[in-house]
Formats: structure tokens, sequence, C-alpha cells
């Protein structure tokens, strides 16, 4: 008689459950998971590609205009994200990040938004040039002394 | 007398009851992996239940299709109050990729009140514990206010 699962069966007698006591226990995401966004409005540009590429619409931007330049706001909807990473992928600054943190949990309205503010303002014009002095023009007549130039 | 001792016996053991409006299976799957022997959510006392009349937690996946709406909105209104209503996955709570569909009826806040909202695509186990553990306490709150 072959008895075929009677070792294993003996071991997974005396071997530990292998159920993960999550709460008690904390849990880590795998690497590469990819959960909560984390945005960086210090270094967004504000070209709207992550906008234009999103599949769920779950990003978006206002506007308002203030004396220092654009008060831009970008918003991210994780009640709308499907986590898809394309936003990050087309971001040539990479200001958006998906970090690995699972515990998205919303209670009331606005806990799953993740937003960010910055100002964005029109690059400062060079200061003028001085004018060009008007060179003193000469008179053929070598006796009298030319005039000063005035500035 | 008896009404307290069952009040005690449920606040410490909700009922799930699952609603797939629609869903595309993912987030169906990883409620089913909370109630395997891997997460084994029975030991904080979860439990599926079969009928809308036992339960205390609907927990809603899918981004509530137009076929799926009456049926959802039925199944809801036969758990007894207090209940309190989850929505899992980013489906229910605004459409996802599938906003703006024409066979989405749109989010479920819509139509009925929502006390979690469980958001990823789909959300990992863990965060389904969470979101249940913290569902739980708000029926607690409910039980106590009636």
């Amino acid at each position: 008689m072959d008895f075929p699962f009677v070792r294993e069966a003996v071991v997974k007698l005396f071997s530990k459950p292998s159920t993960q006591l999550y709460p008690a226990v904390p849990s880590e995401a795998a690497p590469g998971y990819r959960g909560k966004i984390v945005f960086h409005p210090e270094t967004c540009i504000n070209c709207g590609m992550c906008e234009r590429v999103c599949a769920g619409g779950a990003i978006s931007t206002t506007v308002e205009k203030t004396e220092e330049g654009d008060k831009i706001t970008r918003t991210f909807d994780l009640g709308s994200c499907t986590f898809c990473n394309t936003c990050a992928d087309f971001c040539s600054r990479h200001s958006i990040e998906l970090t690995r943190d699972y515990h998205m949990i919303g209670v009331e309205e606005g806990d799953l938004l993740v937003s960010g503010t910055f100002i964005k303002a029109p690059p400062k014009r060079p200061a003028p040039k001085p004018a060009p002095t008007p060179k003193p023009v000469e008179e053929k007549k070598a006796d009298t002394p030319a005039p000063a130039p005035e500035n | 007398m008896f009404k307290k001792l069952i009040e005690e016996s449920t606040a410490k053991s909700p009922w799930l009851f699952h609603i797939n409006s629609g869903s595309c299976n993912g987030c169906d799957i990883e409620l089913v992996a909370i109630l395997t022997p891997r997460y084994d959510v029975e030991r904080l006392g979860f439990k599926l239940a079969g009928s809308p009349r036992q339960a205390d937690i609907v927990v809603v996946t899918g981004p509530i299709t137009k076929q799926s709406l009456p049926r959802v909105l039925r199944s809801i209104s036969q758990v007894p109050e207090p209940r309190c209503i989850v929505t899992m996955g980013s489906c229910p709570q605004s459409g996802n990729v599938f906003k703006g569909s024409y066979s989405v009826a749109g989010p479920l806040s819509k139509y009925v009140h929502v006390d979690v909202d469980i958001a990823g695509c789909a959300p990992k186990p863990e965060a389904i514990i969470d979101g249940l553990a913290l569902a739980t306490q708000i029926l607690k709150e409910k039980r106590g206010q009636m």
C-alpha cells in the first residue's frame, strides 16, 4: 500500500496556520504596488499630460488668476482612479508618484482627494538694456571743440 | 432582555451581503479572498450571508448598470436597519473608466447614503478588512442611536 500524502499531512498538522493576522500584525504591500497617489506640486509645470491620458477622468485642474501668476490646483480623485500608473509614466518631471500605501478609505466627502497647489508665473522680463548713447557728430571744422555729449 | 442579548451578539459578528452591480469581477475575487484561510475574516466575526434580510453590512461592487439599478435598490431596501452600505472599488463611487457610458446609471451615492468608501482598483484585501472594521464601528454607533 502506498500513502502518498501521509508525510505532508503529518508535517502540516504541526506547522503554523498560514493565516495572516492582519489587523494585529501590519502587512506591507509588495514592491511595485501602485497605491495612494502622491503629487509633488513644486516640480509640476502644468503641461496637462496627466489629465489627458487619464482613463478614468480622475485628474482635474483649476486655475485661479492672481497677481503673482496663475494659481494652479491639481486634484486627484482616488475614488475614480484605476491606479494604472499612466499619469506617472507620462509625467516628464516625475511629479506624480504611486506609493505602496494601500489604506484608502473614505467616510466623508473629500477623504479620497489628493491635491496640490502651485503658482505658475510667466518668466520675468530681462531688464531693459540702456539706450545706446548717440555718437557725437564729428564736425568738419577741427578748430571748434566737439560739444560734450549730453546724456 | 432578548433585544439586548441580540444586539450584543450581533455587534461583534456583522454579516455581509455582497451585491455585484455589473462589476468586472476583480473586486468580487478580492472579497472572496478575505474569506479564504489566508486572510480568514471570519476570525473577526464577518460572515457572508446568503440573503439581504439577514445582513448588517452591504458591500456593493461594480458601476451600477441600468439593468442592475432596480435590483440593487430592492436588495438594499430589504436589509434591515441599522445597516451600513460599503462601496468597494472605484466603480460604485464614480463609475471609474465606465463613467459616461449609456448603460451606467451613475454613482451609488446618487440613490442611497453610502457610509464607507474603499478605494482601489481592486482594493487590497487588507484595505477591505480596514473598511469593514470601520463599517462595524459605524454600525455600532447607529445601533446606539436607535
